[in-house]
C-alpha cells in the first residue's frame, strides 16, 4: 500500500471548449491519480480528450471544473509565476518535438537549465551528460534540422529531464518517427522507469504503443472507460 | 533565467532575421541620424554666429534707444522699437548720459541706408555718423584701421570705410581706397518728392575686417562719417542710438547705468536700454527655439521608426507564437517573455542609435563643408553686404546622451504592446499555434 501524495491526481475534471458557438465537452469528469515511479499510458482514439487531459495535468490550460492536484497542490490556486515554477518541474515531451530550431542540441536542453537559472558551466555539464543518456553524444552540436526524428525526440527528451522533473509528460512521443527508432525511443523510456524511477505519463492512440507501459488507462469521449494494470 | 541569458537569447533571435533586424534598425539610424545632424548643425550654427556677433561687440557697452521697451533689434535698421513715439533721443543728449556715475563715455549713431559711388561702381551701405574719436575709445579693438588712419579730428568730407564697402566681393576688386574721392548718395524720404542727396568725400581709412555680423558695433558694410556732417547730410539731429562705454562689464554696473538712463527725467521713460550681453540672450533664445522645431521635425522621422519596430515585433510575434508555447511549457515566466522580447528593442535601439550619432555627425560634417565651399552666405544684421562664414557642426555630450536615450526609448515605447502580447499569450494555445 502506498501512502505517499500522488504525484498527479485529478478531481472530476472537466473541461468545455466553445467552438463558435457550440460548446464541446472535451473532458466530462476524469478522476485519475498517478503514483510515483508509475508508467502510465493513457489510449484512446483522436477526440477522446487524452490531449486535453494532458494539457491540464501539464498546467498549460485550466478546468473548466474540477480540479488538478501536482505532489497534493491545487493547481488552480497557483497564480501566473507559480504555474511557471509548476511547469519547470515538469517534462514535457511532444508529439512534434517542439525544440527551438535556432539553437542546436546542446542549446536546447541548455535552455531549460537556463530558464532555472542555473549558470553557464553548470548548465553546459548537464546538458553534455543528459544527451549522452539518450545517446547523442557525439551529435550534440547538430541543430534540430540535422538530426533525425528519431533523434530529435531524444533531444527532447534529454531537456525534458534536464531539471529532474517530477514526471514526464509525453504526447504521442513516437508518433512522428519510423518504428525502429520509435523503439529504440520507448526502450529509453523504460529504462529511466526502471532505473531512474522516473514517473511517466504518457498519451498515445497506439495500442501496441500503450502496452510497454505498466497502466494503461483507455478514454472515450472525455471519461475514462477502463484502467488496465500491466504489472 | 539571468539577466545575461535573457540578452544572449534575445541577441540570438534577432541574429536569426538578420534583412529584416537591420532594416528595422536602418529606421532608428536615419531617425537618429536626422536628430544629430540637424542639431549638431543649428548648434554649430549658434556658435558661429555667436562668435560672429561677440567679435563685433565690446561687453561693457550698454545701448540706448528711443521708445520704451525698445525692440530687440531697434538699434539697427532704423529703430524698430521708436516707432509710434513722439520722443526721439538728439546728439547732445550723450552729455546727459555722460554726467551718470560710471559711465566713460558716449557716442551719438546716425544711420542711413545709402550707398557709395566710385566711377561706376556702386556698393549699398550703412552711411553712419559717429564721432571718431569717440566711437573708436569704445571699440578699440575693431574700429582700427588696416590702411590710412581714422581722423580724430576729421574735415568735413572725411569718411572711414568698413572693409566689405572698399573690398565688397572679396576678390580684390576695390571700389574705394585710401586718399580715394568718392560719392555717398542717401535717398531723402522726408521731402516730397524723394530726392538723392549726393555728399562727395575722401576715404581717410579702411577699417581691418571685423569678421562679425556687427549688430550693435562697428560693421565691414558701413560707411562712417563725422557726426557733425551726418547731422547737416541728414537734416537731423535725431540720432538712432546711443552707445555708451562703461568702467566695467559687470552685471551690477550694467544693471545701474540702464537703471540711470531709464530713470534720467529728460528722457521721461521714453528710452530703452540694452547691454550687448542681453542681445546675447536673445538671439540665444531665438535659437533654442530653431532647435526644438528641428528636433521635433527629427523626432516624426523616429517615430516612423518606432512603428516599424512596432509592427516588425508584431509580425516576429506571430512567426514566434509557437516558441514562446515552448518557452511557456518549459517554465519560462511571463515577465522574463517580456523581457526577451523588450531586450530586443533595446538591442536593435542601441545599434540605431549608435549608427545614428555616427552617420548624424558625418552628415552634418559633410553639411558643413557644402555649406561652407558653397559659400554658405548668411545676411549680416546690416542686410546690405553678406559675408561667407564657416560652419563648425557641435556635437555636445547632452545632443549625444540624448540622441541616444532618445533612439533607446523610442525602441522600447514601441514594443511594449507586442512584447506584452507575447508574454500574456496562454501556453496550451501559443503550443497548438500552426
Amino acid at each position: 500500500m502506498v501512502l505517499a501524495t500522488p504525484v498527479v491526481e485529478t478531481a472530476d475534471l472537466k473541461k468545455t471548449y466553445i467552438l463558435g458557438k457550440v460548446p464541446v465537452d472535451a473532458l466530462r469528469g476524469v478522476n485519475l491519480k498517478v503514483e510515483k515511479g508509475d508508467f502510465v499510458a493513457i489510449l484512446g482514439p483522436s477526440g477522446s480528450g487524452k490531449s486535453t487531459l494532458l494539457n491540464m495535468i501539464g498546467a498549460l490550460d485550466k478546468p473548466t471544473e474540477g480540479k488538478v492536484f501536482i505532489e497534493g497542490v491545487d493547481v488552480s490556486t497557483l497564480n501566473d509565476n507559480q504555474l511557471a515554477d509548476l511547469r519547470r518541474s515538469i517534462g514535457f515531451v511532444f508529439q512534434f518535438f517542439n525544440l527551438i530550431p535556432r539553437l542546436d542540441a546542446k542549446g536546447n536542453v541548455e535552455l531549460t537549465l537556463s530558464i532555472a537559472g542555473l549558470d553557464k558551466n553548470e548548465r553546459r555539464k548537464r546538458a553534455e551528460e543528459l544527451l549522452e543518456t539518450v545517446g547523442l553524444k557525439e551529435r550534440m552540436n547538430h541543430k534540430p534540422a540535422e538530426l533525425s526524428g528519431g533523434e530529435r525526440q531524444r533531444v527532447a527528451i534529454a531537456r525534458a529531464l534536464a531539471n529532474n522533473p517530477r514526471f514526464l509528460l509525453m504526447d504521442e512521443p513516437t508518433g512522428n518517427i519510423d518504428s525502429k527508432t520509435a523503439k529504440e525511443i520507448m526502450g529509453l523510456v523504460k529504462r529511466l522507469n526502471k532505473d531512474e524511477r522516473v514517473t511517466i505519463i504518457m498519451i498515445t492512440h497506439d495500442q501496441q504503443l500503450a502496452t510497454q507501459a505498466k497502466r494503461i488507462v483507455k478514454m472515450l469521449d472525455g471519461t475514462i472507460i477502463k484502467e488496465i494494470d500491466q504489472l | 533565467m539571468k539577466v545575461g541569458d535573457v540578452l544572449s537569447y534575445a541577441f540570438g533571435a534577432i541574429r536569426l532575421r538578420k534583412l529584416r533586424a537591420g532594416l528595422t534598425t536602418l529606421g532608428v539610424v536615419i531617425g537618429i541620424a536626422a536628430i544629430v545632424a540637424l542639431l549638431s548643425i543649428s548648434q554649430g550654427l549658434q556658435t558661429t554666429i555667436t562668435d560672429q556677433l561677440k567679435s563685433g561687440f565690446a561687453t561693457d557697452t550698454l545701448i540706448v534707444s528711443p521708445g520704451s521697451g525698445g525692440g530687440i533689434f531697434s538699434g539697427v535698421g532704423g529703430g524698430i522699437g521708436g516707432a509710434g513715439s513722439d520722443f526721439s533721443l538728439v546728439v547732445t543728449d550723450t552729455q546727459i548720459i555722460n554726467e551718470i556715475e560710471d559711465v566713460v563715455t558716449s557716442a551719438a549713431v546716425i544711420q542711413e541706408v545709402g550707398y557709395i559711388k566710385s566711377g561706376d561702381r556702386t556698393v549699398t551701405a550703412y552711411v553712419v555718423g559717429v564721432d571718431f574719436a569717440i566711437y573708436s575709445e569704445i571699440y578699440g579693438s575693431t574700429f582700427v584701421a588696416e590702411s590710412g588712419e581714422i581722423p580724430l579730428n576729421p574735415s568735413n568730407d572725411a569718411v572711414v570705410v568698413g572693409k566689405r564697402v572698399s573690398d565688397p566681393w572679396q576678390n580684390g576688386t576695390i571700389v574705394c581706397d585710401v586718399n580715394d574721392s568718392v560719392e555717398i548718395v542717401w535717398t531723402n524720404t522726408t521731402v516730397r518728392p524723394p530726392k538723392n542727396e549726393t555728399h562727395f568725400v575722401t576715404v581717410a581709412a579702411v577699417l581691418e575686417e571685423i569678421g562679425g555680423l556687427s549688430l550693435t558695433g562697428p560693421s565691414d558694410s558701413a560707411v562712417y562719417i563725422p557726426i557733425s556732417q551726418a547731422q547737416s547730410f541728414f537734416g537731423t539731429d535725431e540720432v538712432d542710438r546711443i552707445i555708451v562705454k562703461l568702467t566695467s562689464d559687470d552685471e551690477a554696473t550694467i544693471d545701474r547705468v540702464s537703471k540711470a538712463i531709464e530713470d534720467e527725467d529728460a528722457f521721461s521713460g521714453q528710452v530703452s536700454v540694452r547691454s550687448s550681453t542681453a542681445v546675447l540672450n536673445t538671439i540665444s533664445s531665438v535659437f533654442s527655439t530653431i532647435e526644438l522645431f528641428l528636433a521635433g521635425i527629427a523626432a516624426i522621422s523616429l517615430l516612423v521608426a518606432g512603428v516599424g519596430i512596432m509592427n516588425i515585433m508584431i509580425v516576429s510575434l506571430m512567426e514566434r507564437t509557437r516558441e514562446i508555447g515552448i518557452l511557456k511549457a518549459l517554465g519560462m515566466k511571463s515577465r522574463t517573455v517580456l523581457a526577451i522580447f523588450i531586450s530586443e528593442a533595446v538591442i536593435i535601439g542601441l545599434l540605431g542609435a549608435t549608427f545614428g550619432i555616427g552617420l548624424g555627425w558625418v552628415l552634418a560634417n559633410v553639411a558643413a563643408t557644402i555649406f561652407t565651399g558653397g559659400g554658405f552666405a548668411v545676411a549680416t544684421g546690416q542686410g546690405a553686404v553678406s559675408g561667407a562664414f564657416a560652419i563648425t557642426p557641435v556635437l555636445t555630450p547632452t545632443l549625444l546622451m540624448g540622441a541616444f536615450g532618445f533612439g533607446i526609448a523610442v525602441s522600447v515605447i514601441f514594443a511594449i504592446y507586442p512584447a506584452w502580447r507575447a508574454s500574456k499569450l496562454k501556453p496550451v494555445d501559443a503550443l497548438r499555434y500552426e
